[in-house]
């Protein structure tokens, strides 16, 4: 029961912070009534994730074996795509954001941007979404004696342990201040971002289409990505124990470039007594 | 908006060119089982620097995620299904692969020499 638990919790604990942070997004920006956009991407996202579940079980061959690998690989980089220019679209924003002004972020601007915070919840929900299908699919199969009912009593627990998280995020970042509250979700994706885009190119290397993939270094002694905290900070940030050069490399890169799209702050301190022109905002 | 249409369309050529490369050439093949939560062979000897494929068959009546940190594979196995896995030109030394739905029991390790 432990094991399982600990399985779904993992799968699920991504999808359930991204599904918070949006959440939470909207709640901030007074557009509650656009949850339901977040939810049609969630739920889209879990027919998918169905649909690839059963397209892996019942199809064979050469598709098979790597269309799954190629849509993996492809939703991790959309997914990057899509965090940096939420992060982007939160850093010039986040000066517009204060008191009383943070209600006047107009509609149009908010409803262009409806489709994409859907579709950040498709691909959080899809990225791991048909693996715990398949595996809660499997335990389902299970259940002729105790040891599969507690096996699925584990994975409802963990799926439900996903839950509470998502739901604590968002309860706590709809609390905080909308400064605050973009502040902190702009570290988040920045990191969480950076991990997956480093991911992503592990991936590639694991498939052999980018060269490269020997560990750079090992710090498996001090903390073991296999374990529940390296596993957790792996899903966060990125966290990888025997990290590829072209991961450390990509991860390096992104914190840098992103970081100064979701921080535009960082450069116009440098650039101090430059006079910047009121920036027109349109996305 | 049209700047990351394009960039997602041109992702997503380029895989789908690497999915077609990575399909056309032929490396060896070395068949795994998975039974009884456990991986035979355990331990998987092949030749450092050359690509290979693992043809892993889960004859348990449930699914198991092949995965490896070192190697950067994950890849869920249906219950009673064969999955091909492509793995890259290695350097001699050991790389360990569980089992990710069985991490306890299903463990294992390719060692490239």
């Amino acid at each position: 029961m432990g094991a399982t638990f600990v399985v779904v919790l993992r799968e699920g604990f991504e999808a359930a912070l991204l599904l918070g942070i949006v959440y939470a997004y909207l709640a901030q920006l007074g557009h509650s009534e656009s949850r339901r956009w977040v939810t049609l991407g969630g739920a889209l996202a879990l027919v998918a994730s169905v649909a690839m579940g059963v397209a892996v079980s019942f199809l064979s061959g050469p598709l098979a074996d790597f269309g799954p690998d190629v849509i993996a690989v492809g939703v991790i980089f959309v997914a990057v795509v899509l965090l940096t220019w939420h992060g982007w679209w939160m850093g010039r924003h986040a000066r517009e954001l204060r008191g009383e002004v943070q209600r006047r972020i107009d509609e149009a601007h908010a409803t262009q941007r409806l489709w994409m915070v859907g579709l950040i919840a498709f691909t959080g929900v899809f990225r791991e979404g048909a693996e715990t299908v398949l595996f809660l699919w499997g335990l389902m199969t299970q259940l002729e004696d105790v040891t599969g009912w507690t096996a699925l009593a584990g994975g409802a627990a963990g799926l439900a342990g996903a839950g509470i998280l998502g739901w604590l995020v968002f309860q706590g970042g709809r609390r905080l201040s909308i400064r605050r509250f973009f502040t902190a979700t702009s570290v988040l994706l920045l990191f969480l971002a950076a991990g997956l885009f480093s991911a992503g190119v592990g991936r590639l290397q694991g498939l052999g289409v980018l060269p490269g993939g020997d560990a750079l270094w090992d710090t498996s002694w001090l903390l073991d990505d296999h374990g529940p905290l390296g596993g957790f900070l792996a899903g966060l940030i990125g966290y990888r124990a025997r990290p590829s050069a072209l991961e450390v490399a990509a991860y390096g890169l992104y914190i840098v470039g992103a970081g100064l799209l979701f921080f535009p702050g960082l450069i116009q301190r440098r650039a101090r007594g430059v006079a910047r022109p009121v920036e027109t905002s349109r996305v | 908006m049209r700047l990351i249409a394009r960039s997602m369309l041109a992702l997503l050529l380029v895989l789908a060119g690497a999915a077609v490369a990575v399909a056309q050439d032929k490396p060896q093949e070395i068949a795994v089982t998975i039974q009884n939560n456990r991986f035979t062979p355990e331990e998987i000897k092949v030749k450092a620097g050359k690509p290979f494929v693992l043809v892993v068959t889960n004859k348990d009546a449930k699914p198991e995620e092949f995965e490896s940190k070192e190697l950067r594979i994950e890849k869920v196995i249906p219950a009673g299904k064969t999955a091909s896995i492509r793995v890259r030109a290695l350097k001699p030394g050991t790389y360990p692969f569980f089992g990710e739905f069985n991490p306890k029991t299903a463990q294992g390790r390719i060692v490239a020499e």
